[in-house]
């Protein structure tokens, strides 16, 4: 299941996808945060890898169409069209202003409304309901002209409730309608409440398959069963295509998370800040399958994505760069076939020039390699490589390493920067905690030069150094032994986000008391803050709320 | 004006067949989209034409208009048609949403308008089509009166860019023009016979019923009556109203449809705006329609005061209010 994606820099863009669409709707005082958070994987998958289309050609007539049937996630619709490089990334201020090209509601571009649109918007929304028929008719005239563009169409689960949606579902498996495919943002929360309780509408997936439909069902924030599933619907022929993706509704800002009360209300402007830093501050958890239990790597990928794991990193180690042996391109090979979740390649290995292109050809998704085994035009030979392939690259570097220059010129080109907080060669090492100072001015050395990628913490990362790392700017953890040391990995994971959210609910509340809101803060957080009070000693600050 | 010397008998509908076909011939971008109602609508002769372009989309009238928007996304040309009791009242929202606020390339094409639709009743009697769509932004509205009219606005709307809403009539009845007449624009009525004593603006069917009284209000009571068939409501000839206003000071509006929102209001914001005359505005008055066999039209039309006999009334009750 190679899925030939740029995993990092699809997250990152989508992360810049909810910091437009949140700074957008704080600055216009109203706008849907729930619906554009949901559907933020949704979109930022097809505008930045799967759909075929030219920001600088919005009418390209080979393009594949986008229709927002459930308009009110207009500014995250907006923000993945800035993105993409439809409009600059600041107009997304004017949202919902008189006089924007941002209406509340989305408007098809056209010669009248040039004034309230922008090349590149397909449909007008705002009515619930309508978008997938309209999407039939783009559909129907693409595929009886003999023509290859696709339709995709975001629809809702509290527009499912208009009749229409389902004249339109009888009409596309009429049709025949093999290039429509729709994705369902299944947040279970509608305005005025929760969906099965406003009107239900499982069984949502026996309800597609009995209008003769091909239902997918993902889960709606993972990028990669994403596009896994979009390649898969385009090689069903003769029916249209659903994708059920389930969603957190509010997913990335943790208050308003599964929160019925933020579907249509804007944060306060001072908020701005903290909730951007929060958007920053997602720790991608990466267990690496090397620890525990020799072999087995199989079940250990398996039960890491069954809890919850956001990656499975692969340390690749030669015996020559470093002192021992693990495995090559064809375990990872194998081990591909059996899930989608992005692999994370660490090559410790001599020459690495020479056998990248295995490992690109082996199914992975990120590649990194050491500092200390190539040169600078190695390194730019690689990168080319991998970049080439359409996965994300990245460069490793040892605690003994002095940080090279060279590499501010590739910043652009670099993903993922490994600091290793143990000498690479074995499992279960003890952190060495003056590589906390090196990842301090290394993130600081970096930012400088506008590095957009992500800092990965690698080596003795549990729930005892996870929040010092994180405080020094690493936001993917490799955890070997915190995840496969002890037989029970779903509780090992849950304990490692637990850490994870102390990290950045303390990192959250120092901004906030910076800013001289700290009460304000935790008041509009308190039932997030509730559980972790004693951790974050906001005791007496809760008993004050109150 | 060529008036049809003949009493041809014709019917809109197949005009409407026809003429889609004769244009599917010369424009292979025109798509038809119909609601489980092609044959009664005959854009089932241009599907028997050109199979692959003719959609049915069964009983969904929303899903005819809003597919109908996604085809003319895609670069076409769509005629989307069924009952007009069904459209526009139905799918408001996906005309105003779909259509017209993208400013689309569809022609809602809509037949079995006002009270002689007959037996079917109230239900199916659409009485207030025009004054729906007329107040919506971007939407063109036309009555035509008989075949020869549809037979040449149906080309116009085709080549013209965005949304129209054309209303037919169910019953056959005899052609205003003659085969040969081509004088149709959108914005524009025809004088189909002029008077210097009151203006009679009518539309669709009751054009007929003008021509009528005129003759016999001429005859037998010297009254020089013009008479206008004013298909295109919106965009509604300015002019043409005007100089109606001024020449003949007064005027008498006559349709099939409620007297709220329709072509009277239409000829009202004229007058009152530019050259205020009095006006009376015939049609169905605030209230429901109800069945009619067939043959009971014409009994059913005077029930709801709009015989030829009521016009003549009228029109000698407007001039009463003339300024002297």
């Amino acid at each position: 299941m190679a899925l030939k994606m740029r995993y990092l820099e699809l997250n990152r863009k989508i992360r810049d996808v909810r910091m437009l669409a949140i700074q957008g709707i704080a600055e216009a005082g109203s706008g849907h945060p729930g619906a554009s958070f949901s559907a933020a994987e949704i979109m930022g998958v097809l505008y930045f890898h799967k759909m075929k289309h030219n920001s600088s050609r919005p009418l390209w007539e080979e393009r594949d169409y986008f229709v927002n049937s459930k308009a009110h996630s207009a500014p995250g619709f907006y923000a993945a069209l800035a993105t993409a490089g439809y409009i600059d990334t600041k107009e997304i201020k004017t949202l919902r202003k008189l006089g924007s090209r941002l209406q509340g509601h989305p408007v098809r571009y056209s010669e009248r409304q040039k004034d309230h649109s922008f090349p590149g918007i397909e449909y007008s929304g705002g009515s619930e309901g309508i978008g997938l028929s309209v999407s039939i008719g783009i559909a129907l005239a693409k595929k009886r002209d003999g023509q290859k563009n696709r339709v995709y169409t975001l629809i809702g689960d509290g527009e499912s409730n208009e009749g229409q949606i389902w004249e339109a579902a009888m009409a596309a498996s009429k049709f025949k309608l093999d290039n429509l495919v729709a994705i369902l943002d299944r947040n279970k929360i509608q305005q005025d409440g929760f969906t099965e309780e406003i009107m239900p509408l499982d069984p949502v997936r026996d309800k597609w398959a009995a209008f003769n439909w091909n239902v997918v069902e993902v889960n709606g924030h993972k990028i990669e069963q994403i596009i896994d599933a979009l390649s898969r619907v385009e090689r069903v022929e003769d029916k249209p295509s659903i994708i059920i993706a389930n969603t957190t509704k509010g997913k990335g800002i943790k208050h308003m998370a599964n929160n019925p009360q933020w579907h249509g209300k804007a944060p306060p402007k001072k908020h701005v800040p903290i909730l951007l830093e929060e958007l920053q501050s997602e720790i991608l958890i990466a267990p690496s399958i090397i620890a525990g239990e020799p072999e087995n790597y199989e079940e250990k990928v398996r039960r890491a994505e069954r809890a919850g794991a956001d990656l499975i990193h692969l340390d690749i180690m030669d015996g020559k760069f470093v002192p021992t042996t693990s495995f090559f391109a064809d375990t990872i090979k194998h081990l591909r076939k059996i899930s989608s979740i992005p692999f994370d390649a660490h090559l410790m290995i001599e020459k690495p020039i020479n056998h990248v292109e295995d490992y690109i050809d082996a199914g992975c998704d990120i590649i990194t390699v050491h500092v200390e085994a190539c040169s600078e035009a190695e390194f730019v030979e690689i990168n080319k490589m991998i970049l080439k392939a359409g996965i994300s690259p990245g460069i490793a570097i040892n605690p003994e390493t002095q940080f090279p220059s060279w590499i501010i010129e590739h910043l652009d080109n670099i993903d993922i920067m490994i600091i290793m907080s143990v000498n690479p060669g074995f499992a279960g090492q003890k952190f060495i905690p003056d590589t906390l100072d090196k990842m301090a001015e290394i993130v600081k050395t970096l930012k400088s030069n506008n590095y957009k990628g992500f800092i990965e913490a690698d080596g003795g990362i549990d729930a005892t150094t996870l929040q010092q790392v994180f405080d020094a700017g690493a936001r993917i953890m490799v955890a070997g032994n915190a995840v496969y040391g002890s037989p029970d990995i779903n509780s090992n994971i849950i304990q490692l986000r637990h850490k994870a959210n102390v990290a950045i609910e303390t990192k959250l509340l120092e901004l906030a008391t910076i800013n001289d809101m700290r009460s304000d803060w935790i008041k509009s957080r308190k039932n997030m803050l509730i559980p972790l009070a004693k951790e974050l000693s906001i005791e007496e600050d809760l008993h004050a709320i109150k | 004006m060529q008036l049809s010397d003949k009493n041809i008998i014709s019917d809109m509908r197949t005009a409407y067949g026809k003429t889609l076909v004769e244009l599917g011939l010369k424009y292979p971008n025109i798509i038809c989209v119909g609601a489980d109602t092609t044959d009664s609508l005959k854009t089932k002769m241009f599907g028997d034409k050109f199979p692959n372009r003719l959609y049915n989309v069964g009983i969904a009238e929303a899903n005819l208009v809003s597919i109908a928007a996604g085809l003319a996304i895609a670069g076409k040309v769509v005629f989307a048609s069924t009952y007009a009791a069904f459209l526009p009242g139905r799918c408001l929202d996906q005309i105003r949403n779909a259509i017209c606020y993208p400013f689309l390339d569809v022609k809602l094409v809509v037949s079995h308008a006002g009270l002689t639709v007959g037996p079917d009743g109230a239900s199916h009697q659409q009485i207030e089509d025009i004054s729906i769509m007329r107040s919506l932004p971007n939407m063109r509205v036309l009555v035509p009166s008989d075949s020869v009219s549809v037979r040449n606005l149906i080309p116009l709307l085709s080549n013209t860019p965005g949304p129209f809403f054309m209303r037919l009539a169910r019953p056959s009845n005899s052609n205003i023009y003659d085969d040969t007449f081509e004088q149709f624009d959108i914005g524009k009525g025809n004088v189909i016979k002029d008077g210097s004593d009151i203006t009679m603006i009518s539309c669709g069917l009751m054009v007929s019923k003008a021509i009528d009284a005129a003759l016999t209000l001429e005859k037998e009571y010297a009254v020089s009556c013009r008479v206008i068939d004013m298909y295109s409501i919106k965009p509604i000839d300015v002019e043409l109203v005007y100089h109606a206003a001024v020449d003949t000071g007064a005027i008498v509006t006559i349709e099939e449809h409620s007297i709220i929102g329709g072509l009277g209001s239409a000829v009202c914001e004229v007058t009152a705006e530019n050259h205020p005359v009095p006006v009376n505005r015939m049609g169905v008055g605030d209230t429901f329609g109800e069945s009619a066999r067939e043959t009971e039209i014409e009994s059913l039309l005077s029930k709801y005061g709009l015989s030829s006999d009521h016009v003549i009334e009228s029109v000698l009750k407007t001039r009463k209010r003339m300024k002297k």
